[in-house]
């Protein structure tokens, strides 16, 4: 045995900015992740060149994943050009050598802040989603050992309690965004603050998604064909947000979930919030040759 | 002073060395053949090595029965522990031995599951017992055969296994590798 076995050349930075123990650390506690869907899943959460906060948790599940010929798309609540989409995006081609995209068909690996996009996601595809706070009891039990107990007993009781009181107070549910979910009918988790739009996107989709919470240093999944139930009351059925009506003002499009714009006189406008599903548009409405694939909406329907 | 500055600058592109690339691969394998339990999915190169290389390091205690792979564990300075004790194991499933074994492996709790083990095996793929696969990464249903395997297994399987507790397991054929997670209801044909 020499030193020289045991020891490696010196790079300035290891492929993909992590370093291999915290890749390994990470690869054991995804295939657990993968093994209980919707279970929440310790880690260590390294430091990467970001504030805890900013998606560092997806940064770290994506930095895992890349290889030279992967292809990501970073958004940021839809859109592909926003500072910390962009900034993600030119980070994670500049230390693994992957390629860029903002088309979500030729993607390979997808990091999202806050949604999902509005084309199908197809069978090979991941999508990584950036959590804030990955414990959908916190508002009900802020002690995380307690929750961690009311996990392991599927004692989510509480949670319908919040929903029904939001009926009685208000005449609806008023859960905007991170609707809490079972998974596998056995844990509910918090899909990330995406709308109530995109939780029907993780039911028994052909995709695999992580959620990474970094701040937080927990990861939980959901595989291809895993059934993602919004928790409602039988008479009480789950409503996404009423935007299938609403027509983007920039592309014409009509039926996805919109950003609304508040305008002078009192009024709103609205664009997709899909970015790049409204550029293909309006470059399809040009005569350019550019694909839109397949949606999980049709004509503001689930299809 | 230039010279030092263009050493800490990154290659403009950066390359995997064959480890990383080799690792990353297995884990890709890894993952999917456990989000599509049933379907064999390709390692880089064949056997166990590539699952220690890509998993395992010190942080790890690994159980493994067979002496010339429990050298190259010890190499990656996980702790060579106990089957009770272990948090991957790499058995010989086609001996009673190594279910003897798998009755030891922890398989965690309702409230720590990831406390339960993943399990590496041997076996030969598309011959033997019919197994029929449900659950998450499985449309409907899905037909395995595997092979080379010590009766008992399937039952065995079943008894420890309280979902969310459990152990997962991976099957190796030659460059080929099935993932039943815990997750996955087995029926044995």
């Amino acid at each position: 045995m020499s030193i020289a076995s045991l020891t490696k050349a010196w790079q300035p930075m290891s492929y993909g900015f992590l370093d291999a123990s915290a890749k390994r650390e990470l690869r054991r506690k995804m295939l657990k992740a993968i093994a209980v869907p919707g279970c929440q899943m310790p880690y260590a959460s390294r430091e990467v060149p970001m504030a805890r906060g900013w998606g560092t948790g997806g940064l770290q599940v994506t930095l895992t994943l890349l290889k030279p010929s992967s292809v990501v798309k970073v958004i940021d609540q839809g859109a592909d050009d926003s500072v910390n989409a962009a900034s993600i995006r030119s980070f994670l081609s500049k230390v693994s050598g992957a390629a860029e995209t903002w088309d979500t068909l030729a993607a390979s690996l997808i990091q999202s802040r806050h949604r999902i996009p509005e084309e199908r996601l197809h069978a090979g595809q991941i999508l990584v989603l950036q959590v804030p706070n990955p414990e959908p009891l916190r508002p009900v039990e802020p002690n995380m050992s307690i929750a961690r107990q009311m996990h392991a007993d599927a004692d989510y009781g509480r949670l319908w309690l919040i929903l029904y009181e939001q009926i009685v107070r208000s005449g609806r549910i008023m859960e905007g965004a991170a609707y809490p979910s079972l998974v596998n009918g056995r844990h509910v988790m918090t899909p990330s603050p995406i709308p109530r739009w995109d939780v029907p996107k993780l039911h028994m989709a052909q995709h695999l998604t992580f959620l990474s919470a970094g701040r937080e240093k927990r990861l939980y999944a959901v595989p291809p064909f895993t059934k993602v139930e919004p928790l409602v009351f039988s008479d009480v059925p789950f409503k996404v947000e009423d935007h299938g009506a609403l027509t983007c003002h920039r592309s014409g499009v009509k039926g996805f979930y919109m950003n609304e714009i508040p305008q002078g006189d009192g009024g709103s406008a609205y664009e997709l919030s899909d970015s790049h599903l409204g550029i293909k548009a309006i470059r399809q409405a040009e005569g350019e040759a550019d694909r839109i694939g397949a949606t999980w909406y049709q004509n503001g329907q689930s299809a | 002073m230039a010279a030092l500055s263009q050493n800490l600058v990154p290659a403009s592109v950066p390359v995997p060395d064959a480890f990383e690339a080799r690792t990353n691969a297995t884990f890709e394998a890894l993952m999917w053949a456990l989000s599509r339990p049933g379907t064999v999915q390709t390692l880089p190169a064949p056997g166990m090595t590539g699952l220690v290389e890509a998993l395992v390091d010190r942080e790890c205690k690994v159980f493994c029965d067979d002496p010339d792979l429990s050298r190259f564990v010890a190499f990656t300075g996980a702790t060579l522990a106990p089957a009770a004790a272990a948090d991957h194991a790499f058995l010989g499933l086609d001996r009673a031995e190594g279910l003897a074994h798998l009755e030891q492996i922890p398989v965690g709790s309702a409230l720590y599951p990831d406390d339960g083990a993943t399990v590496v095996a041997f076996a030969r793929f598309g011959e033997g017992q019919r197994l029929r696969l449900i659950g998450p990464g499985i449309e409907t249903s899905v037909e395995i055969t595997l092979g080379g395997l010590v009766p008992g297994l399937w039952a065995l399987r079943a008894a420890r296994s309280c979902y969310p507790a459990g152990f997962d397991m991976f099957f190796i054929c030659g460059t080929s590798v099935i993932g039943l997670p815990r997750s996955t209801l087995i029926e044995v044909l």
